[in-house]
């Protein structure tokens, strides 16, 4: 089969690969019909996430048709059309048990590693670096589902891939980001990036009852599409003013945002100048992987009592990390990769009614073999890219 | 912190001893060896704890220096990819393998992991997987 394989920092190319095989009972095999580009995947294409491979297939968000299933999968039949969620968990630990499918204590077959890296191992996920797994990802024609019993969402009405891709990521992620906010009616919410994530994450937290929601970014087209399909009711652009701290307080009479969310992650792109420039030499060099304007800002802008919820992804350490506003303004932090499966059936409702139409953040469209090109338009925003979808 | 390591499992004590005997979810590494084991109550509805401690085991000596030789990996670390199989073979009814690691949790294969992408049939049946 053909697959988006990584062959070097800044560089991947679709190959020819073996086919996937059923290698475990609760096993199944899906044949793609639709794949995204990941934020999350440019921290693995730009060389930040340790134990990443030269030949490793990347992609966690997809969807398909399932075309085999191991013995222990009576669930899911050949033909049904699935979402696959990125993490893969068991279904059985405690972990599991308590809707923490992200920490799933069984899935990930290379633990001893995690453990070193963060000192307990969190869940197994496709394509993302072997600290994760070193599972095979679905920017592919075909992929292995383990635990294929427990995650695909089968969707038997008539919506189409791109309504229904997201449940497989950035859907969740930005709905738990918005959930993590406590949101009960009348909160000012600030998000701090405006990519696909920070886009569910805006339209959640209006879904949510959320009455000020405040999108932060450099590019325009981003904030645009947080005011005009997401639900944003004021926007900063930070290339135009960097202080986001004060313009927060600005807009929210001097009290700051009830909860910010974090859509960002390790590869923020700007702070107070001489902070980025050490930041950016620090981190080049591997000296620090995380880069952590938009944390920082996120827990100098929050209201004292409140909640900074971080959905970006982080990989290692991050320096410079303001303990004192955190712990003086009693704010409380939550994160986690997303427990998608705790939301797939919720979520595909909410789709289902015309609540929400996720196929909105999509701008790019490409056949699987152009990867290379649609990883590079989405690193560096070019054509005013939110999301590229590839098609097997 | 001595040679000890200890994994939770999701399953009552009596059960979980019960398959720590048996033939076939026994943990042959930990079992060949000397180590002390203990079974206790997690608390809460946590399951159950397993401890071994290689304090005074032979194989944690002259025995573990064999060993490491000849699979790469510290006894503890061999105990550690029992104890991690088992929990997994118990709540799961299965060992996890990925494509970067076929046999599932293993020491050796920590430093030496496959590129995340499906095997050939021969490495397949190499790593017990086909």
């Amino acid at each position: 089969m053909r697959a988006t394989v990584y062959s070097g920092r800044n560089t991947v190319q679709v190959e020819n690969v073996p086919d996937p095989k059923i290698l475990n009972d609760r096993d199944a095999i899906v044949k793609i019909t639709s794949t995204a580009i990941c934020g999350s995947d440019l921290h693995l294409y730009d060389g930040y996430i340790p134990t990443v491979k030269k030949g490793d297939i990347f992609g966690h968000e997809f969807m398909g048709e399932v075309v085999e299933t191991g013995r222990g999968v009576s669930n899911l039949s050949v033909g049904d059309r699935v979402v696959v969620p990125f993490p893969i968990a068991c279904g059985n630990c405690w972990a599991c048990k308590h809707e923490l499918y992200s920490v799933c204590e069984n899935s990930n077959p290379n633990a001893g590693l995690a453990e070193k890296a963060f000192g307990h191992p969190t869940a197994g996920i496709f394509g993302y670096s072997h600290l994760t797994g070193g599972y095979a990802g679905g920017q592919a024609e075909y992929a292995r589902v383990p635990f294929a019993d427990v995650g695909p969402i089968k969707v038997e009405d008539d919506l189409s891939d791109e309504q229904v891709l997201f449940l497989s990521d950035i859907f969740p992620t930005g709905y738990m980001g918005a959930e993590f906010c406590e949101i009960t009616g009348g909160e000012a919410i600030a998000v701090f990036g405006a990519g696909p994530v920070g886009q569910f994450a805006i339209a959640s937290a209006k879904l949510l009852g959320a009455e000020r929601i405040i999108a932060i970014d450099q590019l325009d087209y981003r904030l645009q599409m947080a005011v005009n399909r997401a639900g944003a009711t004021d926007v900063i652009n930070f290339a135009e003013d960097p202080d986001i701290v004060e313009q927060l307080k600005e807009l929210t009479g001097g009290r700051g945002p009830d909860a910010v969310i974090d859509a960002v992650g390790m590869e923020a792109a700007h702070g107070h100048g001489a902070l980025h420039a050490v930041d950016r030499v620090k981190q080049a060099t591997r000296a620090e992987s995380d880069r952590g304007h938009a944390l920082r800002d996120a827990i100098l802008a929050c209201r004292p009592g409140g909640i900074v919820s971080v959905m970006g992804v982080y990989g290692g350490l991050m320096d410079k990390f303001p303990t004192g506003a955190l712990m003086n303004k009693g704010l409380t932090i939550k994160t986690g990769q997303c427990h998608v499966q705790r939301y797939t059936k919720p979520l595909y409702e909410r789709i289902k009614k015309g609540e929400i139409d996720p196929s909105f953040v999509v701008t790019h469209r490409l056949e699987l073999g152009m990867a290379p090109d649609g990883y590079e338009t989405f690193k560096h925003k070019q054509d005013e890219c939110m999301k590229v979808v590839l098609k097997p | 912190m001595g040679p000890k390591a200890a994994i939770t499992v999701h399953r009552s004590r009596e059960e979980v001893q019960r398959l720590w005997e048996s033939s076939e979810y026994r943990p042959e590494y930990t079992r060949g060896t000397d180590a002390a084991v203990t079974f206790t109550d997690a608390p809460g509805d946590r399951g159950t704890e397993i401890h071994v401690d290689l304090e005074g085991s032979t194989s944690g000596g002259k025995l573990g220096e064999v060993v490491k030789k000849v699979t790469g990996a510290a006894p503890l670390a061999k105990v550690k990819d029992d104890l991690r199989r088992f929990k997994q073979h118990v709540e799961t009814g299965e060992i996890p393998r990925s494509d970067g690691s076929p046999e599932g949790e293993r020491a050796e294969r920590k430093l030496k992991q496959r590129p995340a992408q499906p095997l050939e049939d021969s490495e397949l049946e190499k790593a017990g997987a086909s």
